[in-house]
């Protein structure tokens, strides 16, 4: 659930245009905004809780580049499309839920899955021979187990670059929306691989059956000390 | 006066023949397969280098080629197959060979999303317009009397790319189309500057288009005897 009003872009509008007000009216703002699909993937047989924390809906950006501009570049809303299909296609059911201490001893959660945007950043040329702009960005996903416990911290970078044409704002909004494609890309296809993930997977299985399953055709399994079986 | 127009057709005949287009087109096909009534084709950029892909307005160039004219065939949006596709033609997940693709079909889902599209085809495009030389100068002056410019400058644009095609259905690569398209620009000016301008990568569409078509539609995927050879040296 969104803390924010559904207008919550809007507002993202008012914070950026205030920071660029604060340092002087100028510079270039980017509101990264796409629609991303929901992978093409089988569905892990879990149902996991999804916890969304403010600093990712609320995202933004800012650097100040010598020689160039002030830049102020918000993902919040991008964070919020990319990540909602993603995680409602990686598994068989998803919940929203506020923190991880709401769920405590909840047993319908196999686990709660968090994102976080850790690291962010970017290059934008101002050398005739440099044609791509570069955004770079790393989540960091943490999965729980439901009473607390840590299943994995597991950080994913996506690289995007897009050709810088006329306006160096549209290239920077491509370009991030490629770093977060691949980041989803990278998510939704290596997650089940994680050895600490297998072992998770394979522990849920045990417990119930008709759960674990699905998870471990042609999978090897990983015990608690992260070795292959 | 006729002295005067001798000197001013002597001088720009050289600037006029300096600027010119050079076009090499290379197409190799290894199997006789030809797109049928209902199948789509689909055109994608290889996204895996570092320092170039073929630039997005060239994809849609060739999409937007291939689908108009009398003889068009049906292209399937490049950015909607990447999302019904997602993430399997990401980046970092593109199939780079057939036997990855022969993988990645097996993957669930996945052949049933393709065949959804009514894609058969897909053309790999590899390759970017780089500018590989340039020189000369011009001098602009500006005084109470008026303004002015002298000199010349000239530059070069290199056009490289191929076309790799897929047939989705066999899993296997159909060939590959060889363009390189050299651009040669030139702007004197004498007063004003007077650009001649050459568009190489604009002509490498087209190239590659005509090529692109012709390998989907013939055996041969190339012109059977008594039809125009494609396009090919020095048209400039």
């Amino acid at each position: 659930m969104s803390p924010l009003p559904a207008d919550g872009s809007r507002l993202r509008w008012l914070v950026v245009a205030a920071v660029a007000c604060l340092t002087g009216c100028g510079g270039s703002q980017v509101i990264v905004e796409a629609a991303f699909p929901t992978p093409l993937i089988e569905p892990l047989p879990v149902s996991m809780g999804i916890i969304i924390p403010d600093e990712l809906y609320n995202f933004i950006y800012t650097e100040d580049i010598p020689d160039q501009s002030l830049w102020t570049i918000a993902l919040g809303d991008a964070n919020v499309a990319m990540l909602g299909p993603l995680f409602k296609g990686m598994f068989r059911q998803t919940r929203d839920v506020e923190s991880l201490a709401r769920v405590a001893g909840d047993t319908s959660l196999d686990g709660v899955i968090e994102p976080k945007l850790e690291k962010f950043e970017f290059d934008v040329p101002n050398g005739e021979r440099d044609e791509f702009v570069e955004v770079w960005l790393q989540y960091q996903i943490t999965v729980y187990e439901p009473n607390g416990g840590t299943v994995i911290q597991w950080p994913v970078s996506g690289y995007g670059k897009s050709e810088l044409l006329r306006d160096p704002e549209d290239a920077v909004q491509r370009a991030a929306i490629v770093a977060m494609r691949e980041a989803g890309a990278t998510i939704s296809t290596k997650f089940s691989e994680q050895p600490q993930v297998k072992a998770w997977l394979g522990g849920i299985g045990n417990a119930a059956p008709n759960v674990g399953a699905q998870a471990a055709v042609g999978e090897p399994v990983a015990d608690e000390a992260g070795t292959l079986e | 006066m006729t002295r005067l127009r001798f000197i001013g057709l002597a001088a720009a005949l050289p600037l006029i023949g300096a600027c010119g287009i050079t076009s090499r087109i290379e197409p190799y096909k290894q199997t006789d397969a030809v797109i049928a009534k209902g199948e789509h084709v689909v055109v994608l950029a290889r996204r895996q280098h570092s320092t170039h892909e073929a630039e997005e307005e060239f994809v849609q160039c060739i999409s937007d080629g291939l689908a108009n004219g009398k003889n068009g065939l049906d292209v399937h949006s490049s950015k909607d197959f990447e999302d019904k596709m997602y993430p399997w033609f990401e980046p970092s997940t593109a199939p780079l060979s057939t036997e990855d693709l022969s993988t990645l079909l097996d993957r669930p889902g996945v052949l049933e999303q393709v065949e959804s599209t009514g894609v058969r085809y897909v053309v790999w495009l590899d390759g970017s317009t780089d500018r590989v030389a340039s020189g000369g100068g011009i001098t602009c002056a500006a005084g109470v009397g008026g303004a002015g410019c002298m000199g010349l400058a000239w530059w070069e644009d290199d056009s490289r790319y191929d076309a790799t095609v897929w047939d989705i259905k066999e899993i296997e690569s159909e060939g590959t189309i060889y363009a390189d398209v050299k651009g040669r620009s030139v702007m004197p000016a004498i007063i004003i500057p007077i650009p001649l301008v050459t568009r190489p990568q604009a002509h490498a569409c087209r190239d590659l288009t005509d090529q692109l078509r012709q390998f989907l539609t013939s055996p041969e995927g190339y012109p059977s005897p008594g039809s125009p050879p494609p396009p090919a040296g020095d048209v400039g």
